[in-house]
């Protein structure tokens, strides 16, 4: 179980909190898809998520798996069957730490 | 200064209006407020009890409590001492906004400067305050303090004393304090009732806190909203969160319509008894009424979900909890990553299928 602490810690912490939400120039491919030179990784989560939804992308025989079309595959290191919960850790990816 | 229309010449409520916006434009100085009460005298409208108070109530809105306090010393020593109704409000906002030992100084001086003693409301507003700091010793005493002065506690002071053992989940205590107020013969009120059964459930004791339901009707009051709630949440702590979805239909049946705490309270009481289904229809129900998630419920919500392999669904829940505005994006975020983290290193260990 998750304790309950840690999750108020994430929020509260200003370096984790900037992290998502401070915008980033992007690398190409990524620029691509969000049609935007700069984003968050907050907003590059949400942009990927409903255009699964919007695609639907989604298994329909297992919600839980992403079939990737071409677009998708691009920026998620072009594996075509995507479960949801790596898709936080694999948006990471293009966004790096920034040494502060 | 000001040229007067012959035809309409300012009243008293022309120059309130002036009143305001001098309080409003208050830096460190008083001196915008005290052209405006000069002129006020000059012009026939000498400061009364009201301007006072509007005056007061502006600068402690904006901050100045300190220019409050100057401007009501120096009203009272030119014979224009505020009523208690000022006196009362500076004293909950020194207590919300400044340090204890502001408000004390300020009854101090104006207990002997003025002769203005604090009255019952004072009082239950200083108690209030260390009981919302969970300083019950304090509050004691000034229960001590305020029988001293010759006044009787009243209903108020007891609830507040009440949720103030409440806050510290002693249910005994709150029990302890609903007696004396019965010795005393101060009559309940519904509040009151509220707060026995919130403290009695709190604290684990959902068996009394039943049979208070029971007296509480007895004695005419209608339970509402918060006393069911209050209960169902002993009930979940109780691990008996489906007396509570009971106790949700008979309320229903009473006329007492369920708010946003009560399905947050019975969301969070059925996924900790990992019992997810019902919790799912619970949640359909909500998002019908376009009921708010509360961060507690939704983060437990979640994690049932992943534990259970439905993520898809998780992320349903956080598209709702953005969509009906119960969570800031950054608050549902990151709980859904930390959940799905969670998930992933519990699937690694071979703990969740």
């Amino acid at each position: 179980m998750l304790p309950q602490r840690m999750k108020k810690v994430m929020t509260d912490n200003p370096k984790t909190l900037a992290n998502l939400i401070d915008l980033v120039n992007l690398p190409s491919t990524l620029r691509e898809f969000m049609g935007q030179s700069q984003t968050s990784r907050l907003g590059c989560f949400k942009r990927v998520w409903s255009y699964i939804k919007e695609n639907n992308l989604q298994d329909p025989n297992n919600k839980n798996l992403v079939n990737c079309d071409e677009k998708l595959k691009s920026i998620l290191l072009g594996k075509t069957r995507v479960e949801l919960t790596e898709l936080p850790t694999l948006i990471k990816l293009h966004f790096p730490k920034q040494p502060r | 200064m000001i040229k007067i229309h012959p035809t309409f010449s300012p009243d008293r409520f022309t120059y309130h209006v002036l009143l305001i916006q001098s309080c409003k434009s208050v830096g460190l100085s008083l001196s915008p407020v005290h052209q405006v009460l000069n002129l006020m005298t000059s012009n026939g409208f000498p400061p009364n009890k009201v301007s006072t108070d509007i005056a007061v109530r502006t600068l402690c809105s904006s901050g100045c409590e300190e220019q409050a306090i100057e401007l009501v010393k120096e009203l009272s020593s030119k014979d224009s001492p505020p009523d208690m109704y000022t006196y009362n409000f500076i004293v909950r906002h020194l207590c919300k906004n400044r340090p204890l030992s502001t408000m004390n100084s300020f009854i101090k001086e104006m207990r002997e400067g003025f002769d203005i003693k604090p009255d019952l409301v004072t009082y239950t507003i200083m108690i209030d305050n260390v009981c919302n700091s969970k300083n019950l010793r304090e509050a004691t005493r000034l229960l001590g303090v305020l029988s001293e002065e010759g006044y009787k506690p009243d209903c108020y002071v007891y609830n507040t004393i009440m949720k103030g053992y409440c806050m510290l989940s002693q249910g005994g205590e709150v029990l302890r304090v609903y007696k004396k107020m019965q010795e005393e013969g101060v009559k309940p009120d519904l509040v009151t009732y509220n707060t026995l059964i919130y403290g009695l459930s709190k604290s684990g004791r959902v068996k009394d806190a039943k049979k208070f339901l029971n007296v509480m009707m007895e004695q005419g009051h209608v339970p509402d909203a918060v006393t069911y709630t209050s209960l169902m949440n002993g009930m979940c702590r109780e691990g008996d969160p489906l007396g509570a979805v009971a106790l949700l239909e008979k309320m229903e049946a009473q006329g007492c319509a369920p708010n946003s705490c009560t399905y947050n309270t019975l969301l969070h009481g059925l996924c900790k008894a990992r019992l997810l289904d019902k919790g799912m229809k619970l949640y359909d129900v909500m998002k019908q009424n376009g009921t708010k998630l509360e961060t507690g419920s939704y983060g437990t919500f979640l994690r049932a979900l992943c534990r259970n392999g439905r993520v898809a669904e998780a992320y349903e829940v956080f598209d709702y909890a953005i969509e009906s505005k119960s969570l800031s994006d950054v608050a549902a975020y990151t709980t859904l990553e930390s959940t799905l983290k969670w998930l992933n290193k519990a699937r690694e260990q071979g703990l969740v299928i």
